[in-house]
């Protein structure tokens, strides 16, 4: 239930980001990343977004939320495959000797804006 | 029109919790984010550490709960600092509720803050609080499946306290699978097996708590 108060700083991250770019247009998109191993749900995130937009001036706004996977980093074959999941065991030579890497990132993208006429 | 912000969504709070480490360092104080379930032993972990590591160095702590106050009664009955925060509600703590609470403490009276988060393996882990170390506790009684089932909170852990390990006989609790997973997880981290009821295995883990603290108290 984290998702409420990351969306409201993704909100006011938005705001601030607007403010100093200098342009007034309406926030038409915005993309986000949110990494498979972060803890933040999508679904949730995307929930409790248009719960606090809601009658404000980003209503229509479309979040795009992007899910890097992370990456199995095997120290016996050195290979580096993607994953959703922790794994085990590397998927190539099936070694347990594997580090789990990234997965975790809660990025704001971009903004994109409509032109101010 | 479009702004390429790149920016950490977090990075307000990430902000206030480098002020508060700041703040931390300035009074030699090493601060530690005490984090796991609901009833995994995270207060009781407390209440058996701090007789050992009192006679070196004096703690303090704050408080972490959706609402009440038990266990700040607890600490207090030791005799040690405390400062209860209430997050009416909200899973975790963030950076500038401990900023608040750690204003209602004597920093220079105190040389290892623990923060005792809100129970919690998913909430808590994305939230810096401006902690040095970050302690995890998982009981026996949880499983060891938890490692692969909430890695963040693992990931990020610098020391994983297996607590409650007394009742190991009754369960089907490998601690191997632990270690196997934090080897993935967490490589670099600690894991100490121990309970707080019988006694055992605490005093390897208030020794680390010290070395921890003598080594930043150095920096």
């Amino acid at each position: 239930m984290h998702e409420l108060s990351i969306a409201a700083a993704i909100l006011e991250q938005l705001e601030d980001a607007v403010r100093q770019s200098g342009y007034s247009g309406r926030v038409t998109r915005v993309e986000l990343v949110i990494g498979v191993l972060s803890g933040v749900c999508a679904d949730s995130l995307r929930f409790a977004l248009g719960l606090l937009t809601d009658g404000t001036a980003l209503a229509q706004t479309e979040f795009c939320i992007r899910q890097p996977q992370a990456e199995c980093v095997c120290a016996q074959c050195g290979q580096r495959t993607p994953t959703g999941d922790v794994l085990l065991a590397c998927p190539h030579c099936g070694s347990p000797q594997i580090a789990i890497q990234g997965g975790n990132d809660l990025v704001l993208e971009s903004i994109e804006l409509e032109d101010t006429p | 029109m479009k702004i390429v912000a790149a920016k950490k969504i977090l990075k307000a709070n990430d902000q206030l919790a480098a002020e508060n480490r700041a703040r931390f360092d300035a009074a030699g104080v090493l601060a530690c984010n005490l984090v796991g379930s609901p009833g995994c032993g995270k207060t009781t972990l407390l209440e058996a550490v701090f007789p050992h590591i009192r006679p070196h160095c004096a703690p303090g702590v704050i408080e972490g709960d959706i609402a009440g106050s038990l266990d700040a009664q607890r600490i207090e009955r030791l005799g040690v600092p405390v400062v209860q925060i209430n997050t009416d509600g909200a899973c975790h703590l963030d950076a500038a509720m401990v900023g608040a609470a750690a204003a209602g403490l004597d920093l220079n009276a105190i040389d290892l803050l623990v923060i005792e988060n809100v129970g919690n393996l998913v909430c808590t882990a994305g939230f810096d609080l401006g902690e040095h170390v970050r302690v995890l506790v998982l009981s026996v009684a949880e499983g060891h499946d938890k490692p692969l089932k909430y890695p963040a909170i693992f990931q990020g852990s610098h020391a994983l306290v297996v607590s409650k390990m007394d009742l190991v006989p009754h369960t089907d609790f490998s601690i191997e699978e632990v270690r196997a997973a934090m080897r993935r997880l967490a490589p670099e981290a600690r894991v100490f097996e121990l309970s707080a009821r019988t006694g055992q295995g605490i005093e390897p883990f208030a020794q680390w708590l010290l070395e921890k603290r003598q080594a930043h108290g150095a920096a």
